[in-house]
């Protein structure tokens, strides 16, 4: 390959001063306007985006950006506006144009900046000592693409039946930023993360199957190249020659992603903002039971390794760990300052911040079930007979968050008798959200996260009488 | 946007550590976003991007950079830091740039800048009014109104520059219907790649409308069944199955990677004599139209299944120069962060002979699926799903009961050849499509279609 040592990320130079900086001209830019609050965000990224083809590079990106973005509120209304171009004037047009969209914006008792007698948490419970790995920087590009190449090829070889790798990436970011209001917040973070997957193609007879896996972490050092080619090839291999079940209800065994899947849309349903609006159907059911088991539920923004663990949120609420579910009983929505004036609470600090092109809505953090002790092959032979399902297809357009309605396509392994038999595809499973709570009948020990909107844990999921739909 | 002077200086200096191609990709886009919820204006919001993105080639590598700006010396920054990644052995130089040429044309008569935000509060308004007074069943209508106007500048060492003026609006409407414990929803959205005369086009108070019909229809759904039986799949956003489960693998990157089930299937036959589809991104203000893709090409009307047989793939330029075919002008991006590669632009199933509502009356037991939630597909092995947001029993020949949101699942190669029935009322619909992290504007769409059998993922035997 032909690329010389470029751009080695040890010449990163932390920034969170610049960005609080970026914020202070801004605010006196705005003070020239007749706003009653304002509150800026500035953002950073720097990233690597490396994709490897048959042990060459394929593409290898860079890149560096930067943006800030305007709340302001004026007579309890809020208008917004985002610019990646930080010159004088654009700045000025950003506020102009912030100033403006407040007039046409409804006002709202509850609009204003969160004041610091409701927080919850005084102190910051994490920062970037545990966020930001300098560890990071010592990585130049080669070792980045040859980690790639290492993958592709560790996966191709664990099995002779992988014909292809149709895709292996690594994805890395530092990302800064920093929010100053007009209420005296004005704080930084930076934090670290890398990415890296692959997707393998596997061959038996007429028929194709593929399977992926990935890892995630705030340092290269921390991904285990091993374990990903090992998953990625067997969720390839396992389901090659699957054929299609007779329809008919059934115990499933859920994987941990496809667990951490269909627990992430629980997640969106328990949204103040969606409970508020009607969307939810979880309205009503605080202090219900609502599995059937002693299931509990966290949202922690504070965990080490939680790659969405921030020492505040995109409001500049200190972050701290929610009980969402304890034995099975829902305790509490999520919450940012607006919805908790609405129901007369407190944030549970989950203004979420996709970019400063938007505007903070409610989130999750690390939405995490809590694992049990049961080992993966007591929920195996507890099974008995039923379907482990190893992926799920068709997530976004099969589930109707709103309704509750679930229905998608699955692919994994038959079990008789507490032993994996023959592989499935190409059928379904149906339920709905509540029913899909309901169902759970035994948690595993096999915690696992998945980056989603958010960061979703969820150990290995025994499910008792599903829908399956195939011939 | 820049001086043809400067790109070349940009070009040549990609070129300088001896890539076989460079590209200097240009973008200025303003944003307006409005939403409305519980009746009331609640988000109002505007953005401003510029960047400039930079890509080369070399051997079989794509090396990208892109920058938040468009000073000279940024530029020249990032174009000297990206060329220095590479040592090739091409002495690739350009002396001229000769601007490229497209056949379609537009005229913008109302840009986002000429409207008010008074006159884009109303349109959301209108829109709430209309979805709640259809039904008291309606407890929440979501609007957005989003508008975009760009410029875009390319250049490339093959010497050719283009540039577009781009105006697109969108208007999508949510409604959620509560009878007792029950609660659907509908959607409807209108997306154009033209001005406000967009709702010349179409009322936004009548979107609203089919949005909370559908949502009170459902109200009164029923369980659908499980298992294989005949699909007859609606006119218009029907044509998802058809991006979803066939559009996808034709994409030449697919194709390239061995991940794609019509690989080296061009000149067979792949689906029933009956199925025509067509990629064509020339057709006037829709959804998924542009005058130039995101590396320059003009834009095209390709023809992908005449009469059954596979004639062509979708491509941009890496891939037709790998496979040593024609450029499609499909080589497009989500923004100048991105690099391009081959995507869809409006694609769909052409028009048949059959009357709708007699191939509806052909089934005497299926399912009539009419509106989705929209699907994924795995083109490797051509497996895909699709979400059904609206859909009916047939029985006996006749639509009866509407059934709950359920999903089917087939496999695009098989069903392609188990199309029985292609109807005369070709339509589209917009939406977006996701791939490698990019979202891009499409359009799909097709005429009411029968489908042998499909499996759909009910909860009854």
């Amino acid at each position: 390959m032909q690329n010389k040592n470029i751009q080695n990320s040890k010449r990163y130079k932390v920034r969170g001063s610049e960005l609080i900086g970026i914020c202070k001209d801004a605010a006196l830019k705005i003070n020239k306007h007749n706003a009653d609050e304002f509150e800026i965000f500035a953002a950073s990224s720097v990233e690597n985006e490396i994709e490897i083809f048959k042990g060459k590079v394929e593409t290898l990106s860079f890149s560096d950006s930067i943006g800030v973005g305007i709340r302001i509120f004026k007579d309890r209304s809020i208008g917004y506006a985002y610019t990646t171009v930080l010159e004088e004037n654009s700045i000025e047009d950003c506020i102009g144009n912030a100033v403006a969209n407040a007039r046409i914006t409804s006002s709202e008792e509850y609009n204003y900046l969160p004041v610091e007698e409701e927080t919850v948490n005084k102190k910051k419970l994490i920062d970037d000592r545990a966020l930001f790995h300098e560890n990071f920087l010592d990585y130049s590009i080669e070792s980045k693409i040859e980690m790639a190449k290492k993958l592709e090829a560790l996966t191709k070889s664990k099995d002779a039946r992988i014909v292809d790798i149709d895709s292996v990436g690594y994805h890395d970011s530092i990302y800064e930023t920093a929010i100053f209001n007009s209420a005296g917040f004005c704080d930084k973070y930076k934090t670290t993360t890398c990415l890296i997957y692959v997707s393998a193609i596997s061959k038996q007879g007429e028929d194709t199957s593929t399977g992926d896996f990935f890892g995630c972490a705030r340092e290269p050092s921390r991904l285990d190249l091993e374990e990903i080619a090992g998953k990625a090839a067997n969720r390839s291999v396992s389901v090659l020659g699957g054929k299609k079940i007779k329809s008919q209800r059934a115990n499933l065994l859920l994987d941990q992603v496809v667990s951490a899947q269909l627990l992430g849309v629980v997640a969106g349903c328990l949204t103040a903002d969606s409970v508020q609006k009607r969307k939810s159907l979880f309205e009503g059911k605080v202090g219900q039971k609502i599995f059937s088991i002693g299931v509990n539920v966290f949202d922690d923004g504070t965990l080490p390794d939680g790659l969405s663990s921030r020492p505040f949120d995109g409001e500049g609420v200190i972050k701290g760990k929610t009980s969402v579910f304890e034995y099975g009983y829902l305790k509490t929505y999520l919450y940012n300052t607006y919805t908790a004036r609405k129901d007369k609470t407190r944030s549970t600090g989950n203004a979420v911040r996709a970019s400063y092109r938007s505007t903070p809505e409610v989130g999750i953090s690390n939405f995490y079930m809590e694992p049990s002790e049961t080992d993966f092959n007591t929920l195996l032979n507890e099974t008995g007979s039923g379907f482990y399902v190893i992926d799920i297809i068709g997530l976004h357009s099969g589930v109707n968050p709103i309704s509750g309605q679930m229905s998608m396509g699955a692919k994994g392994i038959w079990i008789e008798n507490g032993s994996l038999k023959q592989p499935v595809k190409e059928v379904t499973i149906a339920t709905d959200i509540l029913s899909f709570c309901r169902s759970i009948k035994k948690i595993g020990n096999d915690l696992r996260f998945i980056p989603a909107s958010g960061y979703i844990g969820s150990p290995s999921l025994l499910v008792s009488d599903i829908m399956i739909s195939g011939k | 946007m820049i001086e043809n002077r400067l790109a070349k200086k940009i070009l040549n200096i990609l070129l300088g550590n001896g890539a076989d191609f460079s590209e200097i990709f240009i973008q200025k886009r303003a944003f307006n976003n409005l939403r409305l919820e519980d009746s009331k204006i609640e988000n109002s919001s505007s953005g401003y991007e510029l960047g400039c993105g930079l890509r080369l080639w070399v051997g079989d590598s794509t090396f990208y950079a892109y920058v938040d700006s468009l000073e000279e010396s940024k530029l020249i920054n990032a174009a000297k830091i990206l060329s220095s990644a590479i040592n090739g052995t091409s002495s690739l130089k350009i002396l001229d740039l000769t601007e490229a040429k497209s056949s379609y044309v537009t005229d913008i008569r109302k840009p986002p800048g000429s409207i008010q935000s008074d006159a884009r509060k109303d349109i959301l308004e209108l829109a709430d009014r209309s979805a709640r007074d259809f039904n008291p069943a309606v407890i929440q209508v979501t609007s957005t109104l989003s508008d975009t106007a760009e410029e875009t500048y390319i250049a490339n060492s093959y010497g050719s520059f283009s540039s577009e003026k781009i105006v697109k609006i969108f208007l999508a409407v949510n409604v959620v219907a509560r009878r007792g414990k029950n609660i659907r929803t509908g959607y409807k959205s209108l997306a154009r790649s033209s001005g406000y005369e967009a709702f010349d086009f179409k009322n936004p108070a009548d979107l609203a409308l089919e949005a909370s019909g559908i949502a009170v229809t459902m109200l009164d759904a029923v369980g659908a069944p499980a298992g294989e039986l005949p699909v007859v799949i609606g006119p218009a956003f029907g044509g998802v199955i058809f991006h979803e489960a066939c559009g996808h693998g034709l994409e030449a990157d697919a194709v390239l990677k061995n991940a794609s089930v019509f690989k080296d299937k061009a000149g067979k036959k792949i689906a029933s004599e009956i199925v025509t589809a067509i990629d064509d991104s020339t057709l006037e203000y829709r959804w998924g139209s542009y005058k130039f893709d995101g590396e320059g090409f003009p834009s095209s009307r390709t023809v992908l299944i005449k009469d059954g047989v596979l004639q062509n793939y979708i491509y941009d330029l890496r891939t037709s120069k790998k496979l040593g075919a024609k450029q499609t002008g499909n080589g497009r991006r989500q923004s100048f962060r991105n690099v391009p590669f081959p995507r869809m632009s409006n694609t769909f199933i052409d028009s048949g002979d059959e009357d709708p509502d007699s191939i509806i009356r052909s089934v005497s037991r299926g399912i009539y699926a009419k509106e989705f939630a929209g699907g994924q597909v795995d083109p490797a092995t051509g497996d895909f799903v699709f979400g059904i947001s609206e859909g009916y029993l047939i029985e006996n020949g006749k639509i009866s009961f509407p059934i709950k949101d359920t999903t089917i699942i087939g496999n695009g190669p098989e069903v392609l050849k188990k199309i029985e029935a292609v109807g005369n009322n070709l339509d589209f619909a917009p939406g977006f499509c996701g791939k490698n992290d990019q979202l891009v504007s499409n359009e799909v769409g097709q005429p009411t279609i029968k489908v042998e059998k499909i499996t759909v993922g009910g909860i009854k035997d």
